[in-house]
């Protein structure tokens, strides 16, 4: 546990020396969207494939009232957490009554919903040019404008939500979502509602989904519509599976390795998400179980140990 | 009132290449068990074939039966080069897959025909319109009504009444079983997608003249596909034609007077019948 | 008294009707089987008493209280523990987190749920331990369940079920795939918890039937066609007559 947490501090420390803290700071910003996803995924068993609802929602809601309201930069991130989970409660209140494939359907339907109405929506969401002029409010007079005191801000803020998260999943919580994923039907039979903690794994990853999405905003100064579309659902899926869905740190590889991909192959080349397409397929295809699962199958071959 | 009758056709139009598409979608994900989610990419290439080829050889009615059978192929091939190697994996695997071939394939689109949409015109004997008596309306839509329809109806005779047929819904119940009978269950797969991607292809291919084309167009109808689906039931034949006409009529009424929420009303339409009935329209519970 | 009774309890899937009128009552403290051949509906009557099936009529009391109708997850809480007939554990954690999740579910309270260390409620451990040990796994607590025999996991499959401190506990088939010898281990344990608990029993080994039983029901086509001691079921000619070709008495 500990070496974890040393490298995890390293990077924090060493990312903006390496990378633009802009970029730097959406890593962590996409790792809290994430860690939001995995407890759904990894942990639960279910698999989401509309968490951009409840990261888009909470990023207009909050970018509305930054904009317009001049709130704080606290009380935008309150209100994004809020409405991330409210938007979950909603959705997942209609998704886990199905399972399966339906219920990945649904999901992806239900996003589908939400993008609509932020395209069509124009006066508020701004439709296809998004929301734009996003202020980044300072705090106790620190000022947020500079990208190196945002970037310190945020990897505050990701450390908290990892810790908050590594808390959820040790709890019995984290143990009950986890009997859910290996049997539902034994799980309901020892005497839990399977409906109601799936319900609220959703809630929950929808605040952290919320609360990335109000980061984000604040990062770009814009909510750009595809905040809230299909592909931010698919993206951060594919960042979760291929860091490892098996492991509380592998969407946070994930991040690492989906932002790096995308900021460095999208200015090059307009239908970079072609490559996008390409690069799912070949995970898909050829490295299953992800950079965590790679890593600790060459330790365990290493030392010859069982795979924990 | 007859602007309210001519919506409710163009809702039945609309409802009837909803059930084609949900019908696809149905077939191959409730026979190969997994979310397909290039679904929409086929309706969309079936869409741009049809236009090409129209315009290449200058015949509408011969792209038309080459477009989805093109369309049929690339199913195939995707089935056979990538699918078939992920019935273990699981549905995060196998959705990633799917996903990632749709943004392959829409971004090709864009790469082959350009980003803008452009509209492509129904072949002259099917262009204007025809008096109905209480509202004028369009033969190139009457025409996908019936065209739709046969296909429904083709769909249904062959699923229904031909051994292979019956053998696919067999499979959609119960695929152990099917194979514990000695019917080849990869064959069964195959021909699943290939026809669930022919059915997807046609419903492009008929709407390009209504709707024209663009490289959006596929996503738009994947959320719809899914609607129909969630609505009337995975391998429900008639459950895909009763949620795709529902939803097609409703989105087409709501157009009638509130243009902007006509998408969302599908999306809000499923919402609510999934509140009172969480298992669809015609699901078991 | 009778601590659980069905009254006129019936189930029906569409045209097949699995369970047809079954009306009985368990004894608290006794061990009552159910018996009868394959498709008897044994299965089902459990999935009715645990609240997994809603019944097409009929009544369930426990304790006297009717709990027709109580979802599943409640019926834990009741005091109503079960296993299944085919192992059902979750397979990815240990033995003692199998049932650790168990007992926690039906202990005192779920305080800390969101916030407290899974590894730091002693008293939920401590009854998890109880409950390995009751059907001597204890010493593999720590193994993952993909480490042990077929045997051993229908042991743990009862001790999920015992975890919960249950009143009643429904064992369904808990022999079923075990060899000569480790079924003998598993008689000795059921007759080690009798009087313990109130045993429902459904099995197709007679021995073993005949061997623990209190009182024997048997099932046929989904009625109850017999009810009686071992003896006198093995004397019951109707009986003879469903097992003909079946399992010999």
């Amino acid at each position: 546990m500990k070496k974890e947490t040393l490298l995890l501090l390293a990077a924090v420390f060493v990312l903006p020396l390496v990378l633009r803290p802009a970029i730097a700071a959406e890593i962590w910003i996409f790792a809290i969207f994430g860690l939001g996803l995995n407890l759904l995924l990894g942990y639960t068993g279910l698999l989401s494939f509309g968490q951009a609802t409840f990261f888009g929602s909470a990023a207009y809601v909050a970018g509305w009232l930054l904009k317009h309201y001049g709130i704080g930069v606290f009380p935008a991130l309150g209100l994004g957490v809020f409405v991330g989970a409210a938007s979950a409660a909603l959705v997942g209140y209609l998704c886990v009554q199905r399972s399966g494939l339906y219920f990945i359907m649904l999901t992806f339907a239900l996003n589908q919903l939400f993008y609509f109405v932020a395209y069509q929506w124009t006066s508020v969401t701004g439709g296809e040019d998004g929301m734009p002029g996003i202020p980044r409010p300072a705090f106790l007079g620190i000022d947020f404008t500079e990208p190196l005191p945002y970037y310190v801000f945020v990897s505050a803020l990701f450390l908290l939500s990892l810790w908050i998260m590594k808390r959820i999943v040790e709890s019995p919580l984290g143990r009950i979502l986890q009997a859910i994923r290996e049997n539902e039907v034994r799980a309901e039979a020892v005497g839990y509602d399977v409906a109601r903690f799936k319900l609220a794994a959703f809630v929950i990853g929808g605040a952290f989904s919320g609360a990335a999405g109000v980061l984000y905003a604040m990062l770009f100064g814009i909510v750009p519509l595809e905040a809230i579309g299909f592909v931010t659902s698919g993206n951060v899926v594919f960042a979760t599976l291929i860091g490892g869905s098996g492991s509380l740190y592998g969407p946070i590889i994930g991040s690492f390795v989906f932002i790096w991909l995308s900021e460095s192959v999208s200015t090059l080349w307009a239908r970079w998400p072609l490559l996008l397409g390409v690069a799912f397929v070949i995970v898909v295809l050829f490295f299953r179980g992800g950079v965590v699962e790679a890593w600790s199958r060459f330790w365990s071959w290493r030392s010859s140990k069982p795979k924990t | 009132m007859s602007l309210l009758a001519g919506q409710i056709l163009n809702g039945i139009a609309t409802g009837m290449l909803y059930a084609l598409m949900g019908l696809g979608l149905s077939l191959i994900t409730g026979i190969l068990n997994i979310p397909n989610f290039a679904h929409g990419a086929l309706f969309a290439i079936g869409a741009y074939l049809l236009a090409t080829v129209a315009v290449t050889i200058g015949n509408f009615w011969i792209a038309l039966l080459v477009a989805p059978i093109g369309v049929a192929l690339l199913g195939l091939a995707i089935e056979y080069v990538g699918i078939r190697r992920l019935y273990a994996a699981g549905h995060d695997y196998q959705l990633l897959f799917t996903f990632g071939l749709a943004l392959i394939l829409s971004e090709s689109i864009i790469l082959i025909w350009g980003p803008v949409g452009y509209s492509h015109l129904p072949p002259d004997i099917l262009r204007g319109g025809v008096d109905l008596g209480f509202t004028f309306y369009p033969k190139y839509r009457l025409f996908v009504m019936a065209a739709a329809g046969v296909l429904v109806l083709a769909t249904w005779l062959f699923l229904e009444k031909t051994r292979y047929g019956a053998i696919m819904r067999a499979g959609i119940e119960n695929k152990e079983m099917v194979s514990l009978l000695g019917i080849d269950i990869h064959r069964l797969f195959t021909v699943a997608f290939a026809l669930g991607a022919y059915l997807a292809g046609i419903a492009g291919a008929l709407t390009a003249p209504i709707r024209g084309l663009s490289p959006g167009m596929g996503v738009d109808m994947l959320g719809i596909a899914f609607v129909v689906v969630a609505l009337g039931g995975l391998g429900n034949l008639l459950g895909a034609i009763g949620a795709g006409l529902l939803i097609g009529v409703a989105q087409a009424v709501v157009a009638a007077y509130w243009t902007e929420a006509s998408t969302v009303v599908i999306y809000a339409v499923m919402a609510a019948v999934l509140l009172v009935r969480p298992q669809g329209l015609f699901g078991i519970r | 008294m009778a601590i659980l009774e069905t009254q006129n309890l019936s189930k029906a899937f569409g045209a097949l009707t699995a369970v047809d009128g079954v009306s009985l009552g368990i004894e608290a403290g006794t061990l009552h089987s159910i018996i009868g051949p394959n498709g008897a509906g044994k299965t089902t009557l459990f999935n009715l008493l645990t609240g997994t099936y809603r019944p097409s009529a009929g009544r369930i009391l426990f304790d006297g209280r009717d709990i027709t109708g109580t979802p599943a997850h409640r019926v834990a809480h009741l005091g109503l523990a079960r296993s299944f007939q085919r192992t059902n554990v979750f397979p990815a954690f240990s033995l003692l987190d199998n049932v650790w999740v168990a007992a926690f579910a039906c202990g005192p309270s779920w305080k800390g749920l969101l916030w407290r260390r899974a590894d730091r409620y002693p008293e939920v451990r401590a009854r998890a331990l109880a409950a390995l040990a009751d059907v001597g796994l204890a010493d593999k607590a720590e193994q993952p369940v993909r480490e042990i025999s077929h045997g051993e996991q229908r042991q743990l499959e009862l001790a999920i079920a015992l975890a919960a401190a249950p009143r009643v506990l429904l064992l369904d088939e808990p022999a079923a795939g075990l060899s000569p010898e480790e079924t003998k281990r598993l008689v000795a344990l059921v007759r080690a918890l009798k009087g313990r608990y109130t045993i429902v029993l459904i099995e197709h080994k007679m021995d073993i039937i005949m061997d623990v039983s209190d009182r024997i029901s048997v099932m046929h086509f989904g009625s109850l066609i017999a009810e009686g001691t071992p003896a006198e079921i093995q004397r019951n000619r109707e009986v003879r007559r469903a097992y003909l070709g079946g399992v010999a008495a």
